[in-house]
């Protein structure tokens, strides 16, 4: 019966993608490259929220630091930002376990609304940090490579983006092996599932929560640096991305990351076809903030009923 | 009991006779920043007042925006007094909550957080995208400020939104809605079996505290006289608030009001000396008070109080021994 609804539901969804494909191409397009960045983002996060159980309000402002990272790095020693954001990686996966370990480990036992605003607190510091250090001021790399177009019949696009796409897909594979394949990997599944009896196994609970956090923080930061890329950055740039890695997640469903990827086809296209409409993309924001409450909300009543 | 009693009534006259006579003695750039510390003050409380029931609302700018709008909009459109505006803003905002709250106070934890910013979210951005109405992007301006900005009634305005908000909390403190919200905070579960109705009883309090934030944002926007999507729905209206209730003590009336207090003014001279970016010591705060000193100014005076006294007590007790 499930798989039946399973199967229906796909079956309409790729013959509605067809017909959007037919009616409006650039739409599918724009929005596979849209959801290829918020997977990318949100994948790390649900990553955290999986085993460690801890929504991290500072997500987003991790990656808009990696992308500061980047950008300070790529302009000062004049290297591609694709080279300067190794080393922004290593230093991102270095913060996200200083942050872990002096701050969110010490609320781990607290109640959830401690976490909350805790991080909340962390999104503000490292905003107001890059913003004394940098100013508010936006800034973009111009590169070469990005302005790369492809010709489909008398349709013409931006092809770079679907490097978010293939970014996305790698992380997402990258993760699988890890949690599947190595013996930290399976640690940390396991302390996912059940912190106490992961303990009474021996394993060394909160070193697996430093590693997972941290490794989060460096996917985010790997992010950061492509997000430089196409993108102008300034301090609140993060933001949104939390939200919008959160309302994914919680869409996906905690823990299920394989089908954050298409949570994000979702949202892109949904916003890729408000914009195509003249005059009204700045409605696109709203679709995806009424998807946030939408989702959840369906969530709680369908959990309810169970 | 009666003697402490007596002596808090003192004080609070005391306190309330100085903050009605501080323009007396205070010059305008002081009274400016006073002004602002009250609005926030009054963001502070109404947060906590739906803390009490352990829900965490990132809301507050949004609820805030709501009430500017409302009141400016319906001065702009009606010939209706300022003080009728901001009453009538308060009641729109408290029945948007009310009706939204019948739908997403059936969330829990970091879903509400994250609802109830998205809330704020959608407002901004609807009101952003509706131009002939509400402005659009640059906003509306009203024919003129409250009072005519005249110092006196325009602090007297700001005093007056933080009493109310005060005598609200105080009210629900001393009600059978302070026992139901606690009861609610500490295991909802054992709240729902002793028979306090759950979800009338959060969303009483979701759109008495939606409706405060309404009114401090509906006052704010009658002494600046505009409003725009992106200054009347800045996340500083979230930010700054929560900081000052975390410092002082959440859980209760008296410590966000001490809070906006000492972290409104700290702000206002620290921010001469770093003019961007200051905020930053805002979200030090945050993570200082909620990693070292959970229950704030108001929780650490009280260990003390109480440290004191039992110290008293024991001294008391020895020599009633010897």
């Amino acid at each position: 019966m499930k798989k039946g609804m399973l199967v229906a539901g796909g079956v309409i969804a790729l013959v509605l993608l067809v017909l959007l494909f037919v009616w409006k191409p650039t739409v599918i397009i724009y929005g596979v490259q849209r959801a290829g960045l918020y997977a990318a983002i949100a994948i790390p996060m649900g990553l955290v929220l999986g085993i460690v159980h801890i929504v991290n309000l500072a997500h987003g402002e991790f990656m808009m630091v990696s992308s500061y990272l980047t950008y300070f790095l790529a302009t000062s020693l004049g290297i591609d930002p694709l080279l300067a954001l190794i080393p922004a990686t290593i230093v991102l996966f270095i913060l996200g376990i200083l942050i872990f370990k002096l701050t969110i480990s010490h609320t781990l036992k607290a109640p959830e609304l401690n976490q909350l605003i805790l991080t909340f607190g962390i999104a503000i510091v490292l905003v107001q940090a890059v913003n004394l250090i940098a100013t508010s001021q936006p800034r973009k790399l111009s590169l070469e490579y990005v302005t790369a177009s492809a010709k489909l019949g008398d349709l013409h696009f931006g092809t770079y983006d679907f490097i978010f796409v293939a970014l996305a897909i790698v992380i997402l594979l990258g993760l699988q092996w890890f949690l599947k394949k190595t013996k930290s990997g399976r640690a940390a599944v396991a302390v996912g599932q059940n912190p106490r009896g992961a303990q009474l196994v021996g394993i060394n609970v909160n070193r697996t929560y430093m590693l997972v956090f941290g490794i989060a923080t460096a996917l985010v930061g790997v992010v950061g640096g492509f997000f430089l890329t196409k993108q102008s950055i300034f301090p609140a740039v993060g933001g949104s991305f939390t939200m919008k890695s959160f309302a994914l997640v919680a869409m996906a469903g905690i823990g299920n990351l394989p089908t954050i990827l298409f949570a994000a086809l979702g949202l892109g296209i949904a916003e890729a076809f408000i914009s195509s409409f003249q005059g009204y993309a700045g409605w696109s924001h709203i679709v995806f903030f009424a998807l946030i409450i939408g989702v959840i909300l369906v969530r709680s009543y369908v959990g309810s009923r169970r | 009991m009666t003697r402490s009693k007596t002596r808090k009534r003192i004080f609070l006259g005391v306190a309330l006779l100085v903050a009605v006579l501080y323009p007396l003695y205070a010059g305008p750039y002081p009274q400016a920043i006073i002004r602002t510390v009250f609005v926030y003050m009054a963001l502070a409380l109404s947060w906590d007042i739906l803390l009490r029931s352990g829900q965490l609302s990132f809301g507050l700018a949004g609820f805030f925006g709501l009430g500017s709008y409302a009141s400016v909009l319906l001065s702009i459109n009606v010939p209706v007094g300022s003080l009728v505006s901001i009453l009538f803003a308060g009641i729109f905002t408290g029945l948007v909550a009310f009706l939204l709250g019948k739908v997403i106070l059936r969330l829990r934890g970091m879903y509400f957080a994250i609802a109830t910013l998205a809330l704020g979210e959608i407002f901004r951005v609807i009101i952003r995208n509706w131009k002939g109405f509400a402005g659009g992007p640059e906003g509306k301006i009203l024919p003129s400020v409250i009072f005519d900005g005249a110092p006196w009634p325009s602090y007297l305005l700001t005093l007056g939104l933080v009493l109310v908000v005060i005598g609200v909390s105080e009210l629900i403190q001393h009600s059978r809605y302070h026992f139901g919200l606690t009861a609610i905070r500490n295991n909802e579960v054992v709240a729902m079996s002793r028979g306090i109705d759950v979800p009338n009883t959060l969303n009483h309090v979701f759109s008495i505290s939606a409706a405060l934030m309404g009114m401090a944002g509906a006052v704010f926007a009658n002494l600046y006289g505009f409003v725009t999507p992106e200054n009347t729905f800045s996340a500083d209206y979230t930010l700054l608030p929560l900081a000052m209730a975390l410092l002082g003590g959440i859980y209760g009336t008296w410590g966000p009001v001490v809070g906006a207090l000492v972290l409104g003014v700290v702000a206002e001279y620290l921010k001469l000396f770093i003019p961007y970016g200051h905020l930053i010591v805002y979200g030090i705060i945050i993570i200082l008070v909620i990693l070292f000193m959970p229950r704030g100014f108001v929780g650490l005076f009280g260990d003390l109080l109480a440290n004191r006294r039992r110290g008293k007590d024991a001294a008391k007790s020895k020599e009633a021994a010897a």
